[in-house]
């Protein structure tokens, strides 16, 4: 009796706890970033979903973005996808196009209070077809020029934030102070690539802003912007000061900018994290003009619901949750966000503890008026068909005009 | 004999185990081998098989739509794809630069540090040691020495009043540099096999030799250098097959730039098959690799064998 006593007891326990498992689920979302702060914030979010889905549960799990887009391909290919993730620009027509993204449009406009019409158009552009919706961007960042003010100070400058105030900030002033800068500062530059990269993996970040300052772009309706004059001419402008002036960090050295080997460099708000260290004063204001106008540049990322997962609807009613006007004015902290209202709000803009309120406006127009940059389904074609015209612009004796048109021969058919 | 004495000696006693000594021996012998038969098929055969089905497919990673296209990647990269001669051309630089550079400086280290002296294990260690250093540890290092004008090697050339040019810019001296680097990474490995080959030739011909008169570079190149054959062919081999198969290092200290001038075989497959996600021509890239190794490794045997016959 006692045997048959305890046997029916853990037969409950087993199928309570089998039901319990049965109940509770887990989504499986893909990030780049281990930044503890950043992981922090989006656990946050995953247990605030609790209060409607008490039973599901959110693991972040974080690939590094070096590797990002191919782990996460590897992962689709192997039958084992994750159930969500973010996804950068340049990755997303590949994606779409191969049909492994959800329209995750009918959950999250069907989603109680969602307002699909606050997020910005020209934000969502790259994630829509027509109808359908394949992605809600988390970050809109658009680039600025970090600067090392103490620099400019003892230069006797106006900083790029003062010119910008009194309507001076273009390509021609920044590549005078750049000069100045250089020459006041021996063994050090004036201008550093974003990150140190722009001759290699961050080539597209170093060449479109002055392109787009010019009134140019990278390729449009199939076609290679590249060899237009006003590619041409931002690019030679870009090419003296490496190889004449000598103020932009030329190929093969190092002149890191957070360690104060540049006065500026190009980057997104996400960077001002590692600012405290830099042990300089500093600051950030919008990327030079040029003759085709203001031409903020925007790097961009979404959330993505993969076609394959298995808790796929579940997935998108997290999306929908984790885009909200509340956890988007709470992620606008460290990632710039594609909400007008929050974008718009006096929230957002003291925002960041590191960046001052009219610096953070600056941030909140560029958003506004940038474009994103450049991206095509056979994005990874495109650069690798580049890299070595590029490599060939990158000579002190270059050609310009020569290497770009080379550089349009070998993408043209691609695009 | 009777019907039931045959069945008598026929029969298999009782107690009698249920296999013979001679299968019993055979199934324990598989049962051994089987852990890395198992490992073999799974890990190596399989996929070498694979490989060679996919070589004949279009078949994209991502949309997962596989079409059996046969020998059209093979006929893409021999006679359509200007690329593929290029990288060739460049794995073939690279493997005429390595190749020798490495055999005769692990012989000139080995012939060094083969005979006992006060210091001799310090200094094989410190030859040896790039070897088991991280291959991506060892090119972020060189990178950082090999800038242009701050790099280390530069301000080191410029007290002797040379001006080093930009190593991992321009296309000659980049390869050059991965060669070279290459080179001190590995030689290490070559020189411990001629260390052994060395000091496993009797002393007495060497003794036999000097009495008879003949200089240190007669007993060189009339004694060691034919003993030391085998070895050589040993070395060679490898260093040709790891030389085609290097990645890491270019992965790292070039990404097969500038101008494509370090795009050798092996990476340039990486990036059709996990950049492009074109895996079909990323593996029939694979099986022209295999096969021009393995024709280089007959060629080199078959050539050492008629020169020692």
């Amino acid at each position: 009796m006692k045997a048959a006593r305890t046997y029916l007891t853990a037969s409950a326990l087993a199928i309570g706890l089998m039901s319990t498992s049965a109940l509770a689920e887990e989504l499986r979302f893909t990030v780049w970033s281990g930044n503890e702060a950043h992981l922090k914030m989006l656990n946050g979010i995953a247990e605030s979903f609790k209060a409607t889905h008490p039973d599901v549960t959110v693991k972040f799990e974080t690939i590094p973005a070096a590797d990002y887009t191919q782990k996460l391909t590897f992962q689709i290919a192997g039958g084992n996808p994750p159930d969500l993730g973010w996804m950068m620009e340049d990755a997303a027509p590949t994606f779409e196009k191969a049909g492994v993204l959800m329209d995750i449009g009918p959950s999250v406009k069907a989603a109680e209070g969602y307002d699909f019409g606050d997020l910005s158009q020209a934000a969502m552009g790259l994630w829509q077809d027509g109808e359908k919706v394949y992605g809600i961007p988390f970050s809109t960042s658009p680039f600025m020029i970090y600067y090392n003010k103490a620099m400019f100070d003892e230069a006797g400058l106006d900083d790029p934030l003062a010119l910008a105030a009194k309507g001076e900030w273009n390509m021609d002033k920044f590549q005078e102070v750049a000069n100045k800068l250089t020459e006041a500062n021996p063994g050090k530059w004036g201008f550093e690539f974003k990150d140190g990269e722009g001759y290699a993996s961050r080539v597209m970040h170093a060449l479109m802003p002055p392109i787009r300052a010019y009134g140019g772009d990278a390729w449009a309706n199939g076609e290679c912007g590249f060899d237009k004059p006003e590619a041409v001419a931002a690019v030679t402008q870009l090419h003296d000061m490496v190889f004449k002036d000598k103020s932009i960090v030329p190929p093969g050295e190092q002149g890191d900018y957070f360690s104060g080997n540049s006065a500026m460099t190009i980057n997104q708000i996400s960077r001002a994290s590692k600012m405290p260290e830099a042990g300089f004063e500093w600051g950030i204001a919008p990327l030079p003009a040029g003759p085709g106008g203001e031409s903020p540049v925007i790097g961009q990322a979404a959330i993505v619901v993969f076609d394959q997962g298995k808790q796929k609807d579940l997935a998108a009613e997290f999306v929908a949750h984790m885009t909200n006007k509340e956890n988007v004015a709470t992620m606008a902290q460290f990632f710039p966000p594609a909400r007008k209202s929050v974008l718009e709000s006096d929230a957002f803009i003291n925002s960041n503890k590191l960046i001052p309120a009219d610096q953070m406006k600056n941030l909140g127009a560029a958003i506004a008026a940038g474009k994103v940059l450049p991206s095509h389904e056979k994005s990874p074609q495109i650069l690798a068909a580049m890299a070595p015209r590029i490599d060939g612009l990158w000579k002190a004796d270059a050609n310009v005009e020569e290497s770009l048109k080379a550089v349009c021969a070998a993408i043209q058919p691609l695009l | 004999m009777t019907e039931t004495a045959l069945q008598q000696t026929t029969a298999r006693p009782k107690d009698a185990p249920w296999l013979s000594l001679k299968y019993r021996e055979m199934l324990e012998a598989w049962l051994f081998i089987s852990p890395t038969l198992i490992g073999f098929l799974i890990f190596f055969l399989g996929p070498l098989v694979a490989v060679v089905y996919y070589s004949m497919t279009e078949w994209n990673l991502l949309t997962q739509q596989a079409t059996f296209v046969g020998l059209d990647n093979f006929h893409d990269a021999l006679f359509v794809n200007p690329d593929f001669w290029h990288v060739v051309r460049n794995s073939v630089i690279f493997a005429l630069g390595l190749v020798p550079l490495n055999m005769a400086l692990a012989l000139t280290l080995a012939l060094a540090l083969s005979r006992p002296f006060f210091g001799v294990v310090f200094f094989r260690t410190v030859f040896f040691a790039p070897v088991i250093t991280s291959a991506i540890a060892w090119a972020i290092v060189w990178k950082f020495l090999l800038q242009g004008e701050a790099g280390a090697v530069n301000q080191m050339l410029a007290w002797i009043g040379i001006d080093g040019p930009n190593w991992l810019r321009e296309p000659n001296w980049a390869m050059a540099a991965v060669i070279v680097t290459r080179v001190i990474k590995m030689v290490g490995l070559n020189m411990i096999l001629y260390i052994a080959a060395l000091q496993a030739i009797p002393r007495d011909y060497e003794e036999a030799a000097r009495l008879e008169g003949a200089s240190r570079w007669q007993i060189f190149r009339m004694i060691i250098w034919p003993l030391l054959a085998p070895t050589t062919l040993v070395i060679m081999v490898i260093t040709t097959i790891g030389s085609f198969k290097v990645f890491d290092h270019i992965y790292q200290m070039t990404g097969g730039g500038p101008e494509n001038g370090t795009l050798v075989l092996a990476y340039y497959i990486y990036q059709q098959g996990f950049e492009f996600f074109d895996v079909g021509y990323a593996s029939a890239l694979a099986m022209i690799m295999f096969i021009i190794v393995m024709v280089l490794t007959v060629v080199q045997v078959t050539v050492r064998r008629r020169g020692m016959q």
